[in-house]
């Protein structure tokens, strides 16, 4: 599924290397991974050096960091939200639970795989990942952004079938969602 | 010719001021929490990655049209107000014009964040509005002051009656009753900390700006920037003898925003009804006796 690397433009090259330094992250902490997040925003590890802040909203968001397990209400949430993002955007996995289930493997209502129903960017393993994991995964971020290869947020536009047939079969039908994912993608040429 | 220059180019010289002022904010409030903190050109990345955005969604005509009469309204308002080397329009509008075109972009952004029929949006503008009504009165109140005292309503000329007459002729010393309750207006006016209940992050999620995302939001980011010079500008030529170079300026600009962000950090927020109270108890009694000591 992955995009094949193009030759950028030197606009795209500037636009990367000043973009990457301003990431605005949405948590939706329903998993226990929350309680790592205030070490890394205050004095001791301080996430605002790389221009990584919190932001409220989804519209305003560019990050939006999924600490822990997905249920099956979750999950919807997380799709409403993640569909009102703005792209580019990037879905950061955190914790083992949103790469393979993790210590929810036998759970009946948990999802196991979070990149079925959204294109994630990158996964920080661990359970829980330290705040220098998490430090250290954004600045893998950073750098595959600098490089051009944060594209995943394309993916739900090209592939939207897969996401939306996987979506479906958890969700026992189609949900309403008020964003039009086709539309959105011929209206701005992704 | 030199007119249209200045046109052309004072809006992004105070962009320019007005986003390192903001981006300095961000780093003294960092050192205060002992953190590193961002760069101070981090204010500048931050715009530039929103107008990258390659999504930016509308809701609607009076949404598009909301986000310039903000953006317009307030270049409108710093082209009034005389800066060092500038003051054709000052000329022609005095402090009764500011006045009124201080409310432009206020009533703009009420009305495009009315279009986006958030909840939240809509609690940011009732509060944004109700705080209107409460630092207006001692603000105008201020204002009537020194043009009472100074027996003329133009800015430019109390700014140059101010600098020939030396530190003396200050607003801040003649009354510094006035200065303090238009010091204690202008945190409301720029919703610094103890006033800001406009945009309350942890209780309404942005307020006016929750709906925003993308180029809305980029360019209500250049607005704030601007609104911040345009509204300390103003502070500087009523009380602080106002300018005659760009050095003496950007460092009274300096000055007094560091005042503020002092007091910001050492506030909490106010409640909307317990700002409005303190405003109405506070600096409205301080600016109607400085008004009172000037008549009589």
């Amino acid at each position: 599924m992955g995009e094949k690397m193009t030759q950028r433009s030197v606009w795209e090259k500037i636009a990367a290397k000043l973009s990457k330094r301003s990431l605005w992250m949405l948590h939706y902490c329903t998993g226990c991974g929350a309680i790592e997040l205030p070490p890394t925003m205050t004095a001791r590890f301080d996430m605002e050096r790389f221009g990584i802040g919190h932001m409220v909203t989804p519209r305003q968001a560019d990050i939006l960091l999924i600490t822990g397990y997905l249920s099956v209400k979750t999950l919807k949430r997380v799709v409403l939200t993640y569909e009102q993002m703005q792209s580019p955007k990037y879905v950061v996995g955190f914790g083992s639970c949103t790469i393979n289930g993790g210590m929810y493997w036998n759970s009946y209502s948990t999802m196991k795989k979070l990149d079925q129903y959204i294109p994630v960017e990158t996964y920080i393993a661990g359970c829980m990942p330290r705040p220098e994991a998490i430090i250290a995964s954004f600045n893998a971020l950073i750098d595959k952004i600098d490089r051009g290869e944060a594209n995943s947020w394309k993916d739900y536009y090209k592939n939207y079938d897969f996401y939306k047939e996987n979506q479906d079969r958890v969700f026992e039908g189609p949900i309403e969602t008020y964003n039009d994912i086709k539309a959105d993608a011929a209206l701005f040429k992704i | 010719m030199n007119v249209v220059l200045w046109i052309i180019f004072l809006p992004i010289i105070a962009f320019v001021i007005g986003t390192f002022l903001l981006g300095y904010s961000r780093k003294f409030t960092a050192r205060v929490e002992r953190r590193y903190g961002p760069p101070i050109q981090q204010v500048f990345y931050d715009i530039f990655k929103l107008m990258n955005k390659k999504t930016n969604i509308s809701h609607g005509w009076m949404h598009d049209v909301a986000v310039l009469m903000l953006l317009g309204g307030t270049v409108l308002t710093l082209y009034f107000i005389p800066v060092p080397g500038f003051s054709y329009f000052a000329q022609y509008g005095d402090m009764l014009v500011i006045m009124y075109i201080l409310l432009i972009p206020s009533l703009g952004m009420a009305l495009g964040v009315g279009e986006t029929a958030n909840p939240n949006g809509s609690i940011g503008i009732a509060r944004a509005l109700t705080m209107l009504a409460a630092y207006d009165v001692p603000f105008v109140l201020t204002f009537i002051g020194m043009a009472m005292l100074n027996n003329t309503t133009s800015m430019y000329d109390l700014m140059v009656i101010q600098q020939a007459g030396g530190v003396a002729t200050w607003g801040i010393v003649t009354n510094p009753l006035l200065a303090v309750a238009a010091l204690i207006a202008l945190h409301g006016m720029l919703g610094k900390k103890p006033f800001e209940v406009v945009v309350a992050p942890h209780e309404i999620a942005t307020g006016p700006m929750v709906e925003m995302g993308g180029k809305y939001l980029g360019i209500m980011f250049i607005q704030h920037a601007i609104a911040e010079v345009v509204e300390m500008t103003i502070y500087i030529n009523l009380f602080l003898g106002g300018a005659l170079n760009w050095f003496e300026y950007i460092l009274k600009l300096f000055v007094l925003w560091t005042v503020m962000l002092g007091v910001g950090m050492v506030f909490g927020r106010f409640r909307t009804d317990d700002a409005v109270r303190f405003m109405w108890k506070i600096p409205l009694p301080l600016a109607i006796i400085g008004v009172l000591l000037i008549i009589f």
